[in-house]
Parts: C-alpha cells; sequence; structure tokens
C-alpha cells in the first residue's frame, strides 16, 4: 500500500471518536443492537490496528451487511420511513469502521458522518441539538485534517485547532449564503416519519388520557401575544371538538360523517379588536392546533374545521410556527343546524341510566337550560368532589354513574365527561372539549409557555341566543385549576410531577434555577421562531428590507463582495510574510538590508559571514559598493564588536545603521 | 485504415497540446537551481475527492430543500464554505515553500540516479503531505513540522551517457481536507551524470605503459606495504587503515612502495576504427579495471589527457572526461 493511501492512526483515532460523538444524539431513537454494532466495529478495528485481528473478508462482510439490514427491518417491521433509513445510515456508518484500510474509506465514512449530522436536524433543531452537531462537524473535518497528515501515528489533540479555525473562517460565509440562497419548494415527497411516537392530547378521549399528560412537563407550546396576555383564567387553548361517545370513549366527528353542506364552519361576527397571537408548536405527530376561541389563522396552511377547531392538513413533524387573530366574546353557531343538533344531542341507549335520570330531573325543576347548567354546577360545588391526578378505576360499564354518586373524585376528563352527558340526557346540545388551559407566563419575553401538564379537559353547551357556551365543571370543583393552574390545585395530593424528580419545574422556588429555566426558555423560543420562521417571505422581506429590493445583480453584487470582504483578512492572515525576526534593532536593520538585497537578486547564502557577502554584493552592484560596505561594517561593529560599540555610542550607532538601511534602494530584479 | 489515421491525428493532437503546454509552463516556471513557490507556479484545482465530495453537498441540499429543513441549509452551506475556505488552506500548504537543488549521483546508464532536493519551509509553521516526484522516479512523502528544512532523495533510472535531465519535478499536496489538489510542476536546474556503459573486451590492445625509473616511490595502488601517512582527501578508502582508526590514532592511508613501472595510459587511439560510444565504453570498461585492481592509470582523449594516478576522486575524474566527451557543457 501507497504511504498516501495508509490511515495515519492519528486519523484513526478521530475517526473512532466522531463514530460515537455522531450516534449519541440518534440513541434516542435507534434500537439498542445498533449501539451494540457501533461498540463491536470499534472494537474490531482497533483489534486491527493492534495487529491481533485482521479486516473481515468479503463474506464476512456481507453477513454483516444482512444480517444488519434484517435487524432493521424486524426492529421497525419496514425499511420505508425516515427512521429506518436513518437507522440505515447510521449501520453503515459503524460498518465502513471495519474496513477502513485506506483512505478512500476514510473519505466515504467522514462524508457520511456529514450526512448523518443533517438527519440529526430533521428530528430536532433545537438549540443543543445545533450546537452538539457543530461539535460532530468540528470532529469529522478534525479526522479530515488528519487524514492528510502522513505519518502522524501518535493521536494529537491538537489537530482539532486547524479544523476550528477553518470552521470560524467559514462560519461568516454560510451565514451570508443561507440568507442569500433562495429557498424553493420541496422538489419530491420524502419519507416521513412513522415511527415517533404521537405525543400530546390524542384524537380520542378516555377517561384517565389526560390525567396521563398531567405528569408530562414536556412543553407543548409556546405562545406570544402581540398585546397583553389574557388573564391565565381565560387561556382556554382549544384544541379537539370530541362529539361524539361511543365505547366509554369521546372522539371527534370524522370528516366523512359530515354531510357536505356542514363541513364549513358557519360565518362569525368578527366585530372589535383580536388579540393577535404567535404559536410554535412542538411537534406531535398529529394534527391539531390549538388556539383561544374564535380564532382565524393568519399563517397559510392552517385550516379551521366546522367545529372551529383548527387545524394542519399535515402532521406536526416538526415545531410549527403559526400566527392566529382570536375574538374571544364572539358568538359561535347561533343557529343549530338539525343534524348538528341531533349529533350533540346522540347518547349510547340505556348507558348510565342513573345520570339520566338525575339529568333530566334537573332540567324539569330549572327554568331555562342556563340555569340548569347552573344547578348542575352547583351540585360539583356542593356535594364532596374531588379533583386528583390518581382517581380510583372506573368500572367498564356505567362510568358516568359511578363517577357522580359514588366515587366522586377524578380529574378534568371525569367531569368534562360526566357534565356533556348529564348535558345531553337532558336535551341541551353539549360536546366535550380538549386542550390546554392557562399556561406560565415568561417574565423574560412574556411568551406563554404550555406544559403537557396544563392538558385539560372542558364542555361546551348550545344555549339558545348564545351559541356555543364553554362551560369548565373543574372550575366549580376546584377553582385554583384554572386560576393558578395544576400545581397549586394539586397542593394538598402532593402529586405534581411526583415522578419526574429532576424537572427544573418542580424548584420553581429556587431563584437562581427558575431565573436560569425562564431565560433558557426565552433562548428556545427565540430560537424557534427565527429557525421555524425564516422561509421564502421571511427571506424575500428580508432581503427587501436590507437591500431595498432584490435583482440577481445584487444578490452577485452581496455575495461576492461579503466573501471577498471575510476572505481577504483569512487569505492574508494566512499568506503574509511570516516574520520571524527577533534580536536586536541591529538584527532587524541588517536583516532588512539583506530583503533588500535579495529582491535585487543577490542573496545572502547559507554560512556567509556579513564582509563576505558585502564584498560579494559589492562586486556584483558597483555603483552602491560604498553604501554596502559602510551598512556592513556599522553592523559587524554592533554585533561582533559589543565592547566598542558600548561606549554611549551603540543608540546611535543603531540609529545610523537604520537610516543607511532606509536610504539603500538597490531596486529589483 | 480511417480510424488508425484519425487516431494518429488524435494523438498528434495531443502530442502538440502537450508540448504546447510544456512550453506555457517554461514560460512560466523557468529553470532554476532554487524555486520559491508563488502564485505564479501554483495551481489548484478540487481533487476528485473534491468533486465526490461536491455530489454529497448537492444531495444535502436537496434534502434541506425537500424537508425545508433551515438548520440542513445551515449545515450545507457550512460545508461548502469549508471548500472554499479549503482554496486557501490549501493554496498555503505549498505556498512560500523553497525547492533547491542539491546534487545527483552519477550513474551508469540503466541504473538508478539518486536526485537529492531540500525543501525549505515556507510562510505556515507546518507544511504537511507534501509528494514529490519526477515523471518514471520513485516519490516521496514530506511533512515539514519541527524542521526549517529537509531533505528528500529520489530515485530515478537514467539512460543515455552524457547529463541525464530528469524533467519536470511535480510537487503536489491536498492537505488539509483533501477536496483540492495543489501542484506545481518545477524544472530545477539539476542534472546527473551518465557515465558510458562499460563494456568488456578482452585484452587492452597496445597496452602503453612509462617506462621504469628504478626509483622505488611510494605510490598508491601498489602491492607491498611502505608504511603511513595522514589521509587526504582523495586516497582511496581501501587504503584508510581502519584499524589504527578504531584505535583513535586518527585517519591514516597506508602506504605501499612499488616501483613506478605499472602505470598505464589509457588511449582514445587505443580502439581505432570503432565508433565514438564503442570507445568509451571499452576505456570505461577498463579504467574500472585497472582501479579495482589498485593500478596507475592515465587517460587520453581528444584534447584531454589525465596524468595517471588512482584512488576514487581520480576514477570519477575519469568517468567524467569520458561521460561528458563530444558533449558541450550543461544543458540548459
Amino acid at each position: 500500500m501507497k504511504p498516501d493511501e495508509q490511515i495515519p492512526r492519528n486519523a484513526l483515532v478521530w475517526i473512532v471518536i466522531s463514530l460515537f460523538t455522531l450516534v449519541a444524539p440518534h440513541a434516542q431513537r435507534i434500537p439498542l443492537w445498533i449501539l451494540g454494532v457501533y461498540v463491536f466495529t470499534a472494537f474490531w478495528r482497533i483489534m486491527v490496528y493492534q495487529g491481533r485481528w485482521s479486516f473481515p473478508g468479503r463474506w464476512v462482510k456481507a453477513g454483516l451487511i444482512v444480517s444488519c439490514f434484517a435487524g432493521i427491518y424486524l426492529s421497525y417491521g419496514s425499511l420505508i420511513g425516515l427512521e429506518p433509513t436513518v437507522a440505515l445510515l447510521l449501520t453503515a456508518f459503524a460498518l465502513k469502521l471495519v474496513e477502513l484500510a485506506r483512505r478512500q474509506d476514510g473519505y466515504v465514512l467522514l462524508f457520511l458522518g456529514y450526512f448523518i449530522c443533517i438527519t440529526e436536524f430533521l428530528f430536532s433543531q433545537d438549540l443543543p441539538i445545533v450546537l452538539y452537531s457543530l461539535l460532530n462537524v468540528t470532529v469529522i473535518t478534525t479526522g479530515l485534517v488528519a487524514l492528510h497528515r502522513p505519518g502522524e501515528n501518535q493521536f494529537n489533540r491538537k489537530t482539532i485547532r486547524l479544523a476550528t479555525v477553518m470552521l470560524l473562517q467559514a462560519l461568516p460565509l454560510m451565514l451570508v449564503l443561507f440568507f442569500l440562497f433562495p429557498r424553493i419548494g420541496p422538489l419530491w415527497t420524502v419519507p416521513i416519519k412513522s415511527h415517533t411516537a404521537k405525543t400530546g392530547v390524542s384524537d380520542f378521549m378516555k377517561p384517565g388520557d389526560i390525567s396521563r399528560l398531567g405528569k408530562s412537563d414536556d412543553v407543548a407550546f409556546r405562545a406570544e401575544f402581540s398585546g397583553d396576555i389574557p388573564n391565565a383564567a381565560d387561556l382556554y387553548w382549544r384544541g379537539l371538538v370530541f362529539s361524539v361517545l361511543e365505547d366509554g370513549a369521546w372522539r371527534s366527528l370524522r370528516y366523512y360523517n359530515i354531510p357536505a353542506s356542514e363541513r364549513r364552519p358557519q360565518p362569525v361576527d368578527t366585530s372589535g379588536a383580536p388579540l393577535a397571537y404567535q404559536v410554535i408548536m412542538e411537534p406531535t405527530q398529529q394534527n391539531w392546533l390549538y388556539s383561544l376561541r374564535y380564532a382565524r389563522p393568519v399563517t397559510p396552511g392552517v385550516m379551521t374545521g366546522p367545529d372551529y377547531a383548527l387545524f394542519s392538513p399535515g402532521e406536526l413533524e416538526d415545531e410549527r410556527l403559526y400566527t392566529v387573530e382570536s375574538w374571544p366574546d364572539a358568538q359561535l353557531e347561533l343557529e343549530l343546524s338539525p343534524w348538528r343538533r341531533e349529533v350533540e344531542l346522540r347518547l349510547p341507549e340505556g348507558d348510565n341510566p342513573e345520570t339520566v335520570a338525575f339529568a333530566r330531573r334537573q332540567r324539569a325543576q330549572a327554568d331555562s337550560d342556563a340555569a340548569f347548567v347552573e344547578a348542575v354546577l352547583e351540585r360539583f360545588t356542593r356535594e364532596p368532589f374531588a379533583y386528583s391526578l390518581n382517581p380510583p378505576l372506573l368500572p367498564e360499564i356505567n362510568p358516568v354513574d359511578a363517577f357522580m354518586f359514588r366515587s366522586r373524585t377524578g380529574f378534568c376528563e371525569h367531569y368534562a365527561a360526566a357534565f356533556v352527558v348529564t348535558m345531553r340526557a337532558a336535551g341541551v346540545p353539549a360536546r366535550v372539549v380538549a386542550g390546554y388551559q392557562g399556561g406560565e407566563i415568561n417574565p423574560v419575553n412574556r411568551t406563554v409557555i404550555v406544559h403537557q401538564f396544563d392538558a385539560h379537559a372542558w364542555a361546551e353547551v348550545w344555549l339558545a341566543g348564545q351559541g356555543w357556551v364553554r362551560v369548565d365543571p373543574t372550575a366549580a370543583v376546584s377553582p385554583d385549576r384554572v386560576e393558578w393552574g395544576l400545581e397549586r390545585a394539586l397542593a394538598g395530593e402532593g402529586s405534581f410531577l411526583r415522578d419526574s424528580p429532576l424537572s427544573l419545574l418542580r424548584y420553581r422556588g429556587v431563584a437562581w434555577v427558575n431565573t436560569l429555566r425562564l431565560r433558557y426558555d426565552a433562548l428556545t423560543y427565540r430560537w424557534q421562531s427565527w429557525v421555524n420562521g425564516f422561509n421564502r417571505d421571511k427571506q424575500f422581506q428580508l432581503l427587501n428590507d436590507v437591500f431595498g429590493g432584490i435583482s440577481a445583480r445584487k444578490f452577485m453584487l452581496v455575495l461576492i463582495g461579503s466573501w471577498a470582504l471575510i476572505l481577504g483578512p483569512v487569505a492574508f492572515s494566512l499568506l503574509r510574510r511570516r516574520e520571524r525576526r527577533a534580536g536586536s534593532p541591529a538584527d532587524r536593520h541588517y536583516l532588512a538590508f539583506c530583503d533588500k538585497l535579495a529582491r535585487a537578486g543577490v542573496a545572502r547564502q547559507a554560512g556567509e559571514t556579513p564582509e563576505q557577502f558585502a564584498a560579494r554584493a559589492a562586486r556584483s552592484m558597483r555603483p552602491l559598493a560604498e553604501q554596502i560596505e559602510q551598512i556592513s561594517r556599522l553592523y559587524s561593529a554592533l554585533a561582533y564588536r559589543p565592547a566598542a560599540a558600548a561606549d554611549g555610542r551603540q543608540a546611535t550607532l543603531e540609529r545610523e545603521l537604520g537610516r543607511s538601511v532606509r536610504r539603500f534602494r538597490p531596486g529589483r530584479r | 485504415m480511417r480510424g488508425i489515421e484519425a487516431r494518429t491525428a488524435g494523438t498528434g493532437l495531443r502530442h502538440r497540446l502537450r508540448q504546447r503546454f510544456a512550453e506555457w509552463v517554461s514560460r512560466r516556471i523557468p529553470p532554476a537551481r532554487a524555486v520559491t513557490l508563488d502564485q505564479k507556479r501554483i495551481f489548484i484545482f478540487p481533487s476528485r475527492t473534491g468533486l465526490f465530495f461536491a455530489l454529497c453537498l448537492l444531495v444535502m441540499l436537496i434534502t434541506a430543500i425537500n424537508y425545508q429543513n433551515n438548520m440542513s441549509f445551515a449545515l450545507t452551506f457550512l460545508l461548502a464554505t469549508l471548500f472554499v475556505v479549503g482554496v486557501l488552506h490549501t493554496y498555503a500548504n505549498l505556498s512560500g515553500l523553497t525547492i533547491r537543488a542539491l546534487r545527483a549521483s552519477p550513474a551508469f546508464p540503466g541504473q538508478q540516479s539518486e536526485f537529492s532536493l531540500q525543501l525549505e519551509r515556507g510562510r505556515q509553521r507546518e507544511h504537511f503531505g507534501l509528494h514529490l516526484r519526477w515523471p518514471g522516479s520513485s516519490d516521496a512523502w514530506v511533512n515539514l513540522t519541527d524542521q526549517d528544512s529537509v531533505q528528500v532523495h529520489l530515485h530515478m533510472p537514467v539512460a543515455r551517457r552524457g547529463w541525464y535531465s530528469p524533467g519536470r519535478l511535480l510537487l503536489e499536496s491536498t492537505y488539509p481536507l483533501g477536496l483540492l489538489r495543489c501542484w506545481t510542476w518545477i524544472d530545477l536546474d539539476l542534472y546527473a551524470l551518465v557515465y558510458p556503459q562499460p563494456l568488456a573486451c578482452p585484452e587492452l590492445p597496445g597496452l602503453a605503459t612509462d617506462q621504469p625509473d628504478g626509483a622505488a616511490i611510494p605510490i598508491v595502488g601498489s602491492d607491498d606495504f611502505y608504511g603511513f601517512r595522514d589521509y587526504r582527501e582523495g586516497d582511496s578508502l581501501r587504503q584508510i587503515h581502519w584499524k589504527g582508526l578504531a584505535r583513535g590514532q586518527g585517519v591514516q592511508t597506508k602506504q605501499y612502495g612499488a616501483y613506478a613501472d605499472r602505470s598505464v595510459w589509457l588511449d582514445w587511439d587505443m580502439f581505432a576504427g570503432m565508433g565514438t560510444e564503442r570507445r568509451l565504453s571499452h576505456l570505461c570498461y577498463w579504467a574500472l579495471q585497472f582501479e579495482s585492481r589498485d593500478e596507475e592509470y592515465g587517460l587520453r582523449l581528444p584534447g584531454l589527457v589525465l596524468e595517471p594516478g588512482s584512488g576514487d576522486r581520480h576514477r570519477d575524474r575519469v568517468l567524467q572526461a569520458l561521460a561528458l566527451h563530444g558533449i558541450e557543457g550543461r544543458p540548459r
């Protein structure tokens, strides 16, 4: 093997390091055995390096590849989709290590590494991931540099320095390109995330679903109001509307079950100033978007359903930024169509007989639907109902009866479901709404942080002349929940985030921890709104603002101009004459003199004394002979007879030498 | 037939182009004893790996576009601009380097001559992965890290008697990223001396010896031990008193006494009627024969006489005279 094809050991070490730093952020979403492959191949390669094992033969390699393919197929159930593709890439990356023998293999491996960095961004573009990927890119680039230092057969930490310098120099160029490069739409459809778990509120609700979310401190979304933030008690983030009770679970109407005439929402009177706000949702792999009612989306691509809930036609695979305008006091659906009324009153036949009887009794006693609603809520307040994150399990048959008359302990979904069943039994159209309630206001940047534990379910009843009215039975049981949030509501029970001892939210009482957490959250929000918000429109707007209109000519000018501005100093620092001038002023003057002569074609040779050089130079340029000899004499006096120069004349001699050298102009050859 | 003609035309064209290129390069980079690399002499272009990398970048860009993923865009652009910054770094790895021709060892035709060069540090503190070779020579990989200069020895088979020019030296490097190849073609003022091919002939016709004068004088290369004297330059290594040297007595030469009756003249006219090369080859053969027998020999060529003598220096002088017979000066 030629020396240029060998892999220096330094490079090998850096490549193995990059192997593990690359796989680390993916580790949470790949099967565990792939990490085993990494350890195994790294071990094998180190054994090869130590000369104990040899590179795998062709059949062994083929066997490894086939078994890894099969393993991925078995783990994911298919090879199609983003996750299996990334798992394949990661496995290929690990396997390439055991046949890393020549420089070419190194290139393939490291370029694959760069690509794996990109795939990480398809799952998350959060700031920590981006910073970590920058580290990854630096390590890979270091591997690339180490690959070109033949003979470096010891691990050299300093190799990373050049890679870092080069990346830092590339960074400003990248920023220019990032803002200028025209953004175009997707060229073709790409594999989507098919194996990532859905998060947040799901598309149906059984007792216990929301309380499960109540135990998670993950962020669901963040909202930023352009005006004042409404009171926490008014922040009912509407997500899904459950109109159908079926097999003990609440779910939305399916689109194909809705008659064509009912598919569009009825127009809403939107007079008055709206609340304007921007929401950035964390990926949920689901379609719903959250908003305060009545909401009209501003961002294109956000749809409104017939029940006035917002949704996205595609699942939220990544963070989603959308802007909304809301009119909280607008009246929804003042006229209820017969079909809609029938749907919103339907109950499974014969279920929960006690509740049905109770509802009819109560309705008969009340003057109006509104009074009936009040009476039912009043019962929740009066009787010993309790609010709990861990309520007792309800029986499969007649669960509402068991809740209303026996256990009387539940989370919001129990109250909402029981309330809606009561309403419907008495002939009042009602439905369950799922979403989030409240949120934490971040004083740093005035955003509302909504966590998963803010998940909530409440009810809407249709009252003649008012349309759909929001009723929250939980508020009747536990007013703290709505006013102050879940933590206060569960203070007696002590169950808030009991299962996440490390959650920073549990340490809200410690001032500095809380300050740090909120500052970091503000940074996250800013980053998200920037990363997700920078699209074609924003780019167009930005370039328009900065450069006043965009033309191809201007584009090229800006690109070339800014690059030249950045690359100029880089080139200068790399290519300027390296000054290795130390020593006395006399030495510096004399070296300047030698440089002048060298430029004129007479270079001082190694081992030539100043006298010899002066004599030679004087011979080859007669007219300047006197000057040359004078300079040489001065220098010799200063350098070789320090005693003679020490009697106070040294400075004078040095000045004299400097002046002579400056005046000496032999020209250029 | 047409195919062959076309091919000849093709090779002709390629030949002409190559010649044009050679002329252009010589104008740009004239031969010199020492060459310092500057922007006039350094060429740079993406390497094959660089093209492969560009392809990878394209795939990354398409991924970024299809997923509409801003950070993927950013990373793709970062790597693309790394490529651009790499141009400067790759260039800086060659820029300012000085290549100095040191010497080329003489050789017989068909043997390898050793060409010695010195690489001197340029503007960078460290230079890595410098690859040097002449067309047809062995190659060398050099790093300049701790020292200011490094010597490189390249070996190359030589062909005809006279001065052998190795052609243009290729110096290339793909450091630091391998994405770009930076190279230069240097015409160094460095030539190897090629001796005539020794050609055996059974006997030396018309052996001419000096008349013995009967005086016993110390003559180098004789049989009988005479005494020691201090080593002088040019003494044969075979006569150095190695044992004494090992004992720390300094370098001394063993002297052998003989009557000065054995010095031989190798004469151009001995091989009358033969071609020049053949004559030189026979003279070369006999010079080597006498040298190996430690006998004194002189050389008479038209216009050149070398008095009899022996030793490495004498041999080199004789061989050089034979090598350069009829060759006008150094090629320029």
